[in-house]
């Protein structure tokens, strides 16, 4: 059985395509294209209707954050804007006429920046980085007033700085694009791989109408021929999350702080999880391209369900209780606790549990399943 | 010729609208899409996260404080707790998101001069949530740094416009374009939808294709551009109706971008669709089997909605891959689309990428048209 399943395999290049070529060929384009990890020199112009050393000292500190890279800085308003529309820039600073001399009267003065936060990702970088740039000059200005009405050194700090808050960030600490994106696009890849595998390979056996040389190879058992298909495809995908692991722990360096033996026992599950919904759209549809339809379309749409871009919490309650239906909802979480907060794993057990819950549902389709494989009325459907 | 044309788009739409598969990828797929995607991110803005404050001063300065992280809109004290451990247990339980650490002795060191200390502890693991709770946490001991640090200059016989220079001698004000209050749908939904049309339209000609082939065996080849472009013509009616319906209902119901001149919007689609239409057309003829274009190209969406630079901004990958991923047709008409729809620029603010769109669209017509005048004798891969 399963010697006919492997050879099956080498011998039908779509199969060997989606189970080992394209998991390959994917998994290298995530690590080339998220090699570097960080969001740095995002263009920005600036509109310096001061033109002093004050106005020009403000825009090479915005200058200097890894985020920002100054442009021009010598637009008119207008021509800022447009540069936006062009999508040259992702924003632009205006720095007002007399800057410099407010600063040097104690007047209070300011800086508008327009940002477009139609790239969210990268408006969020933008605005820390100007907004810490900012800050820091600002401050630069409040202690030189300060000294000049006798505040001495050590009591700037806690006048300009009243309040000191100290951040700790429990994973990804350098906030690092990479190590928060990587993981979940590539283990979505893995998902849709999985489950268009797995349809194909029940499938392919309706579609050929081949399905007996299949019973006959597994001696007539439901069970032994299901497990004979299943279990080649388990092992390349267990493989590819493997290499998945290998890619974030040892090639782009991320630290794994909890348990790898978690994460291990996790992607099993989870990937027979994916097997068994699988299972479940062939043997209901009993066509092939139907059932490849229905679950790519599953399996993309887990991305968006999984929370993490988008957090679940935002969503609609309809929506969250959706997000419910996707095995990768509860592995990214378990990911998470294990790999970058490194939480105990009891945080994990109801996760791992929900996971579980997935694969019994080959059952509710058992009897018909039987029936499509025995009945030569399902098959040769193109 | 006429007659020709008008068989072609009748088997085109025949084959459509007989067979599930096809028609849930060419029909509905794209608006199955939108509307759960759209649903998914409805609410769109992330508001009140969920945050522990452990207070260990329990004075009215603490107080403040804490009100102050409560009323802002983007941190909710879901719960308060004296202690650090169940603070913790609520954090890697996922209840909350953060936890707000106010130590004793904080009223004391503003009363007396010294700098005072408090403590955010976060979840890195999820960037957006991430700078949502950090950005409030901030501004609020910002704002409760500065009435702090007015007092003390008004106390030392300081007037209150002293008061306000010391304070924060540069204001920064940042507007956020286009998407003010920085929603999530408003930013992702546009390029969803450029992608989504492009790889349903791509996948779903591939497909018909073939059982069209089969359908007219040995009499293909007569008059391939009038061919090509009345199947492109079938596919360009039917998108103008589910776009109408994404428009006219997915749109306003979820309250999505539009900005654009509907002209300018009509020519960058019509353009896109006759580039990914023939994208299609040309790609159809490697296949043999009407599987195929499913298990090759559907895993290619998510590196494609990559590539456009939507969820990583271009700047954070290699720039060769980003020229590579022009020979795509979605990742021009992405940029533009989002320029045009929610940026409200003109069709000359688009001009290069209009431009790359054209010679994509001239380039595959002409590939498309060149295989389908060998028909007989192209060489299929799968």
């Amino acid at each position: 059985m399963l010697r006919r399943e492997v050879k099956s395999i080498f011998e039908d290049r779509l199969y060997l395509a989606s189970t080992v070529v394209l998991p390959l060929i994917m998994l290298l384009f995530f690590v080339v294209i998220f090699w570097d990890g960080s969001i740095t020199k995002l263009p920005v112009s600036v509109v310096d209707n001061d033109n002093t050393v004050l106005s020009r000292n403000l825009v090479s500190m915005v200058d200097a954050t890894p985020g920002v890279d100054i442009g021009r800085r010598d637009l008119s308003v207008d021509e800022a804007n447009s540069e936006l529309l062009r999508g040259e820039t992702y924003g632009y600073i205006v720095i007002p006429d007399g800057f410099e001399d407010d600063i040097v009267g104690s007047r209070q003065t300011s800086v508008n920046v327009y940002i477009s936060a139609t790239n969210l990702s990268a408006a969020g970088v933008l605005r820390r980085d100007i907004q810490q740039a900012v800050k820091t000059f600002s401050s630069g200005v409040a202690m030189t007033r300060l000294a000049a009405i006798g505040v001495d050194g050590y009591q700037v700090m806690a006048e300009v700085m009243p309040i000191n808050m100290q951040t700790h960030t429990l994973a990804n600490p350098y906030m690092n694009y990479g190590y928060y994106l990587a993981p979940i696009f590539m283990i979505v890849g893995v998902v849709v791989f999985t489950v268009l595998a797995t349809i194909y390979a029940i499938g392919r056996e309706l579609r050929y109408a081949t399905a007996p040389e299949w019973m006959a190879a597994a001696y007539d058992s439901l069970p032994v021929a299901l497990i004979g298909k299943l279990l080649p495809i388990t092992i390349a995908m267990m493989i590819m999350m493997q290499l998945v692991m290998f890619i974030m722990f040892v090639v782009m360096g991320m630290e794994c702080v909890g348990s790898y033996a978690v994460i291990l026992l996790a992607s099993l599950l989870f990937i027979v999880a994916y097997q068994a919904i699988a299972v479940v759209i062939v043997a209901v549809t009993a066509n092939l391209r139907l059932a490849l339809s229905l679950g790519g379309g599953y399996s993309v749409m887990a991305f968006t369900f999984s929370g993490i871009t988008f957090p679940i919490m935002a969503m609609y309650e309809v929506a969250q209780l959706f997000s419910r239906l996707f095995p990768l909802t509860y592995f990214s979480l378990i990911f998470i606790n294990e790999a970058m907060l490194g939480a105990d794993t009891r945080y994990s057990f109801a996760d791992i549990g929900a996971l579980l819950i997935f694969i019994p549902l080959v059952l509710f389709v058992w009897r018909r399943l039987g029936r499509v494989v025995r009945n030569s009325k399902y098959w040769g459907k193109d | 010729m006429f007659k020709h044309i008008k068989e072609t788009i009748c088997a085109e739409f025949d084959a459509i609208f007989s067979d599930g598969g096809a028609l849930l990828l060419v029909v509905f797929a794209t608006m199955i899409y939108t509307v759960i995607y759209s649903m998914a991110y409805g609410s769109e803005v992330v508001r009140d996260i969920p945050i522990v404050v452990v207070d260990e001063d329990r004075t009215s300065a603490s107080r403040r404080l804490i009100s102050g992280v409560d009323n802002g809109p983007d941190t909710w004290v879901a719960y308060e707790t004296n202690s650090m451990a169940e603070a913790r247990e609520l954090f890697y339980g996922g209840d909350v998101f953060a936890i707000f650490n106010i130590p004793s002795g904080y009223e004391a060191d503003i009363l007396a001069d010294r700098q005072a200390n408090v403590a955010l502890v976060l979840d890195g693991s999820h960037l957006l949530l991430y700078s949502h709770v950090l950005q409030q946490a901030m501004s609020d001991v910002i704002t409760s740094g500065a009435d702090v640090e007015a007092g003390r200059i008004v106390a030392k016989g300081g007037s209150d416009v002293v008061a306000q220079s010391v304070v924060e001698p540069v204001q920064m004000n940042v507007e956020m374009l286009f998407n003010p209050y920085m929603g999530y749908g408003a930013f992702v939904m546009p390029s969803i939808l450029v992608v989504i049309i492009q790889q349903t339209m791509v996948i779903g000609i591939a497909m018909v294709a073939l059982y069209v082939a089969r359908q007219r065996r040995g009499r293909g080849g007569r008059w391939p551009v009038a061919t090509v472009l009345s199947k492109i013509l079938v596919y360009i009616s039917i998108y103008a109706f589910i776009l109408l319906f994404i428009f006219g209902v997915v749109w306003p119901l979820f309250d999505l971008p539009y900005f654009g001149n509907t002209l300018d919007v009509v020519l960058l689609l019509l353009i896109y669709m006759i580039a990914t239409s023939s994208l299609g057309l040309t790609l159809s003829h490697l296949f043999k089997r009407r599987e195929a274009p499913i298990m090759l190209l559907l895993w290619a969406s998510i590196p494609i909605l990559l590539l456009a630079g939507v969820s990583y901004p271009r700047e954070a990958f290699p720039e060769w891959l980003y020229a590579i991923g022009r020979i795509f047709p979605s990742s021009s008409a992405v940029d533009a689309f989002i320029q045009i729809n929610s940026m409200g620029a003109s069709l000359s603010d688009v001009a290069p990428e209009i431009f790359t769109l054209i010679m994509l669209a001239l380039l595959y017509l002409t590939s498309a048209i060149i295989c389908e005048n060998r028909l007989g004798d192209m060489k299929k891969i799968v």
